[in-house]
């Protein structure tokens, strides 16, 4: 609770800043905001500590709300030296982020769907916003609206779902469902069943899986570049979190009604989101893609349902998006300098920028999970969830996608290795050079040493 | 003091990570400080454990980390601190500082003076991980390591291109060997369920003598083993990584690295002793290995290549020290040797500095007047690999011979032989460069000079242990008890397989005798032969005997393995390439590259921009998945 | 916990279980559909070109759509909206005020002061200027 107070209070301060002439004063507010979170976050845990009984901050959910806090805060200052100066609303931007956080922590604490949905709401109204920051330009103002009237058809699959369950069940909590579950054997009783393919749907469409990814790649692009990074760390794992906890908490009896749905699922979103991928020639098209790519690993160990799914999908949370970020930071970066995301940007970046190329290179190393990159170890342990309940032939395919994915994640680092380009050196904050060294060796690191972290929750 | 165990490869690494991000930046003094002080710091605390283990044995697991935790399967990261641990640490870390220290006046001329000081931290980390591993997973990760820093510092100057096909060389010759023992860390799993000492040895204690698991598994261990410390047939890389800088040569190429195997096998002796057959293999192969260099290193005229050879040799002979089950010998040998093998390499940097780049010994010749320290440190290095009485090498050597005399008469004769030709080679080489007339060019004659205080001081250090360093494995004749025996016998006495030797009293005098009888004489021989005369700057191969021209090129083993293995298998790939790969493979692999390429140029498509696409899209979903999940319900 | 009256699980697996919700899809696709239809068939159809033209105050229509205009009104509207909307939630505390006690009144106050910090945040941003 302490954790949502901080937040929307930062918020709320970073916004009047703005207007009582403060903008020196955002940054500090806003990232001692997300320090005095993130702090108030560890107080509670192994606590279990339940508020309400709507919302429960228990080991998963603060994992996962200090996962998001991180790329939060890589995102904050990288804003902050890319856009300071130049971003009229930037205290207001940094105000929706910090409000969307809130968001993000009721996503991946609540224990009663309604918390759920308000959580996913506060994300992603803050969400169409970011996506729409730069007014004047076409692409990201269809971004915002596209985002917004697709959001608005999922919220409608969620609601619709959350009703029916209700209709079925009579609870909104979560564990009221899963004893009513566990109770009737329902697997097959149609408001159950429709129920949740419905919210099922509406939580598909926020981690963008197949099919009900399109709104995917027009937003990511349209979107300016560092919002993207955010949605695609933040956004996804927040969105992720949910997906797990209400099908873990709530939905595990009923697992036979619909792990092979998951299985179709995350089989059609790997094919999908790699083999486009292939054909993009902007690079943030292709992380676009990618994006929705990782979304279909994850839901591997989602589908697997075993003990080891919540410490595999934290894992690879944190993965990706140590990976993403840094992979959306050089973008950002080579894309305000030259006003291109084309993969023939990144050529000759290793002589302008050895930082940069080399950063990039681990973040694609990652993401194509090759050792020793926590990538491989995120993969690894996703395998091995399905492998341990014996789904050999998903697995398999997953791997073949993974070969796939080389193809694309090594054009750019080819192009800044191997090619050349404009030799006349990019000059970067200092803080922002930390940032991306930091980002990736903690990405080496945890590929190194990823034994505690696997099983934290 | 094994609290702080930990830190003892974590200092290199830092030092590496310094060096390793600073090297443009840093300047020399700094560079060198940070990797001198790293290894100095490590040695110490070595130190400390070592004056501890002399008290009580030290037997401790020290669990850092779980490295990889999946299922059923943990792999954490251990570390082990025994006294056979110990022991190679003070060499990698005792030696490995010396040679750093040298270091810092070979390369003070070199651009990549940072790079060379980060790459050796990092040797030294990855081989400390390899000695202080507690199990087979971890040691694999040092073994790794340092054939990475090998291949990356044979290759140090990358820019001449032969020596980076020696660098190729050696690290493709090392990962035929990897495969071994990747295969053999597999079969452990699959057996024990583990790779960690403590499990693998009490578990492979229950198999009777000479079952197939044990000799499959102990078999693999020594194909790894074979590569690393360059045995017969996986050899050859060995004289080529001379390409790298000196120090290289003394640090990874003589002391350490290459005794990762002997090391290896030794750590897995409880294994080797339920697996005689292997011993029988090891010891065999380690014989022919030890005469096979020998022979080669007669006629070489490349003074570190002479040295290069006798490294191999010598490890075969630490290998027949373990394949007639005397593990303690094989340590003691990998110790001495590495006292004064390092020291002649150092000593050959030394020459080849104020020769300025010369390394062939027919261009040599009376060094010793300009370069005394360097001569008679030379000269230590050389009485204690002959097996002069009382240096190092004659102790260590003597245990072995001891060994094999109990194990087969042939294989001690052959070692005998060995000995005789090592002493026969190291004077050559010794008085060839030091004694008679300069035959070098006159510009070099003028810039002949003694090397600097840093390649000097560990010279003498190193001289001072090559001379000593016997007494700590004095025989029982001698009065003393045979301190190296004591102190590892915790190590090797869990192993109960392993028959007592018998009492050694008469062969050992013998030995004492022979080296004296035979070996005094050989020097004699050599003096005439190579300090007295003329020798030839030139050799004209016509008038070379048959047995000479053989042992010069390396019994034509280079040129074997390019007709026998490399030309066929580039024919057969050439032929591959035509028939096979154009047709078949390309044709697959191409063709399911563009399905793919041509699968995305269409799935790009539906990717339209229209919402009402997309909305319909979802709804399509919705209603795909509410059948499937009816039909596989049963509902229908 | 209330759960509603459910039968076994067994008399729910079959297609005639499954009424309700095919229902509620034809309903909702039925609804759509009649709309458009009805909308097809009761509008007065006369497609001439004068028709399909932007109606811009009988002047001819010139150059491309996506032109800035001013939002004034719009901003002053939604801003309306907003507030007209957040105070709706006045009538239910004022409803069970008595029963809410203090606590009602300190939550109300929050939320009221909440809201009030928004219009600060509107009118120190300029949002009510008009010129």
């Amino acid at each position: 609770m302490m954790v949502l107070i901080i937040l929307t209070a930062a918020g709320i301060l970073a916004m009047f800043a703005s207007v009582f002439n403060g903008r020196s004063v955002v940054l500090p507010v806003s990232l001692s905001g997300l320090f005095a979170a993130g702090y108030f976050a560890l107080l509670e845990w192994n606590t279990n500590t339940t508020y309400f009984e709507a919302m429960r901050m228990d080991n998963f959910a603060i994992a996962f709300t200090v996962v998001c806090l991180f790329a939060a805060f890589v995102f904050l200052l990288l804003y902050h030296y890319m856009h300071y100066s130049s971003d009229v609303h930037y205290a207001e931007v940094i105000s929706i982020i910090l409000f969307s956080l809130a968001g993000v922590v009721v996503m991946v604490s609540f224990t009663s769907m309604l918390m759920l949905f308000l959580g996913i709401e506060i994300l992603s109204l803050s969400l169409y916003i970011l996506a729409g920051l730069k007014k004047k330009d076409l692409l990201s103002n269809e971004a915002s609206l596209k985002y917004l009237l697709m959001g608005a058809f999922a919220t409608g699959f969620l609601l619709f779902g959350i009703a029916m369950l209700y209709g079925a069940t009579g609870s909104f909590m979560l564990s009221d469902i899963a004893y009513y579950l566990g109770l009737h054997k329902a697997v097959a009783e149609p408001f159950i069943v429709t129920g949740i393919i419905m919210l099922m749907i509406g939580l598909l469409f926020k981690v963008a899986a197949a099919p009900f990814h399109f709104w995917t790649p027009d937003v990511y692009q349209g979107a300016p570049t560092l919002v993207t990074g955010y949605m695609a760390t933040v956004g996804k794992v927040a969105a992720f979190a949910a997906l797990v906890r209400v099908f873990q908490l709530g939905f595990s009896p009923a697992l036979e009604t619909y792990q092979f749905l998951f299985a179709a699922v995350a089989v059609t979103t790997m094919f999908i989101g790699n083999i486009t991928a292939l054909y993009q020639k902007s690079v943030k098209r292709m992380l676009a893609y990618s994006s929705i790519s990782h979304a279909g690993y994850m839901l591997i160990a989602l589908m697997a349902a075993n003990e080891v799914t919540n410490g595999a999908v934290l894992f690879y949370s944190i993965a990706y998006t140590l990976a993403s970020l840094l992979a959306f930071a050089v973008v950002a970066i080579l894309q305000q300098k030259s006003g291109s995301d084309e993969v023939s940007v990144f050529n000759g970046l290793s002589k302008s920028s050895p930082l940069m190329s080399i950063t990039f290179a681990v973040a694609m190393l990652s993401l194509a999970g090759i050792p020793p990159t926590a990538g491989f170890f995120a993969k690894f342990y996703v395998f091995s969830a399905a492998i341990s309940d014996g789904w050999v032939w998903i697995t398999v395919l997953a791997i073949i996608n993974s070969f796939i994915s080389v193809y694309y994640y090594f054009a750019p680092v080819i192009a800044s290795y191997m090619k050349k380009g404009n030799e006349e050196g990019i000059v970067l904050a200092t803080p922002v050079k930390v940032l991306l060294a930091i980002i990736a060796l903690l990405t080496l690191l945890i590929g190194l040493l990823p034994g505690s972290l696997s099983y934290l929750i | 003091m094994t609290a702080v165990a930990w830190l003892i490869p974590l200092l290199p690494l830092l030092g590496f990570i310094i060096n390793g991000l600073g090297f443009p930046k840093l300047n020399k003094k700094v560079a060198a400080i940070i990797g001198c002080g790293s290894v100095l710091a490590s040695f110490a605390i070595v130190c400390s454990l070592f004056l501890q283990s002399l008290q009580t044995p030290l037997n401790h697991r020290i669990d850092l980390y779980t490295w990889i935790a999946a299922g059923n399967y943990t792999v954490s990261f251990a570390l082990l601190i025994d006294n056979l641990s110990v022991i190679m640490m003070m060499i990698v870390t005792g030696v490995g500082f010396l040679i750093h220290v040298y270091s810092i006046g070979y390369m003070k001329e070199d651009e990549g003076f940072g790079k060379f000081f980060a790459y050796l931290n990092l040797f030294i980390f990855f081989m400390l991980l390899l000695v202080m591993g507690a199990s087979f997973v971890i040691m694999f990760i040092g073994w790794e390591g340092v054939g990475l820093c090998s291949y990356l510092l044979i290759g140090f100057w990358w820019k001449n291109r032969e020596y980076s096909a020696a660098a190729n060389k050696a690290f493709i010759m090392n990962r035929i060997g990897d495969l071994g023992f990747i295969l053999a860390i597999f079969m452990m799993f699959a057996v024990f369920g583990s790779s960690d000492f403590d499990k693998v040895f009490p578990a492979a204690s229950a198999f009777t003598t000479n079952d197939s698991i044990i000799i499959a598994i102990t078999l693999l261990l020594f194909v790894g083993a074979i590569g690393k410390s360059a045995q017969l047939p996986l050899f050859t890389w060995l004289p080529d990584a001379m390409a790298g800088p000196t120090p290289v040569s003394a640090l990874i190429h003589a002391a350490t690295m290459v005794t990762a195997g002997v090391y290896m096998v030794a750590r897995s002796n409880i294994l080797y002793s339920i697996a005689p057959v292997t011993l029988a293999v090891i010891t065999v192969l380690g014989t022919i290995t030890a005469l096979f260099a020998a022979l080669i290193a007669l006629t070489q005229n490349d003074i570190k290549k002479v040295l290069a050879y006798s490294t191999v040799s010598q490890l075969g002979f630490m290998f027949v020290a373990l394949g007639t089950s005397s593990f303690d010998a094989g340590i003691f040998h990998v110790m001495t040797h590495a006292f004064f093998k390092a020291l002649l390499f150092l000593g050959a940097g030394s020459v080849i500095h104020a020769m300025s780049g010369e390394q062939n010994i027919r261009h040599m010749g009376g060094l010793k007047k300009a370069l005394p320290i360097t001569s008679f440190t030379f000269l230590i290095g050389t009485l204690a690999i002959s097996g002069i009485p009382p240096f190092a090498g004659f102790f260590s050597k003597d245990a072995i011979l001891t060994a094999s005399y109990f194990n087969s008469t042939i294989i001690f004769l052959l070692l005998i032989l060995t000995s005789v030709l090592t002493a026969a080679y190291m004077f050559r080489l010794y008085f060839m460069v030091f004694w008679g007339d300069f035959r070098g060019t006159h510009h070099q004659e003028e810039h002949l000079h003694e090397s600097p205080q840093s390649i000097t001081i560990p010279l003498i250090v190193l001289a001072l242990f090559a001379a000593i360093g016997g007494f700590f494995g004095l025989p029982e004749i001698f009065g003393n008890h045979n301190w190296i025996h004591h102190y590892l016998s915790p190590v090797f006495s869990q192993n109960t397989r392993i028959m007592a030797h018998a009492d050694s009293v008469m062969i050992e005098w013998l030995l004492v005798a022979f080296s004296l009888v035979v070996i005094v004489p050989v020097m004699w021989l050599a003096y005439q032969r190579y300090a007295l005369k003329t020798v030839k700057v030139t050799l004209s191969e016509e008038q070379l005997p048959f047995w000479y021209k053989l042992s010069l090129h390396k019994f034509y083993v280079d040129e074997l393995y390019d007709y026998g293995i490399v030309k066929p298998l580039s024919a057969l790939a050439g032929l591959f390439s035509v028939a096979v790969e154009k047709k078949m493979i390309d044709g697959t692999v191409n063709g399911l590259g563009s399905i793919t390429l041509f699968l995305s140029s269409q799935l790009r498509k539906i990717q339209t921009g229209n919402t009402g696409f997309y909305v319909f899209a979802m709804v399509a979903g919705m209603v795909l998945m509410l059948l499937f999940a009816l039909a596989k319900l049963n509902v229908f | 916990m209330i759960f509603m009256e459910v039968s076994s699980a067994a008399a729910n697996t079959t297609v005639a279980n499954y009424l309700p919700i095919v229902i509620q899809f034809i309903f909702a696709a039925g609804f759509v559909g009649t709309t458009m239809v009805a909308t097809h068939l009761l509008g007065p159809k006369l497609q001439t070109k004068k028709k399909l033209q932007a109606f811009e105050s009988g002047i001819k229509s010139v150059g491309n759509a996506r032109q800035p205009f001013a939002v004034k009104y719009f901003l002053t509207a939604i801003l309306f909206v907003l507030f007209d909307v957040e105070v709706i939630f006045l009538y239910p505390w004022a409803v069970n005020f008595m029963e809410l006690g203090w606590q009602g009144v300190i939550t109300m106050g929050l939320f009221m002061g909440l809201l009030l910090a928004g219009f600060v945040y509107i009118v120190k941003s300029g949002a009510l200027d008009w010129e």
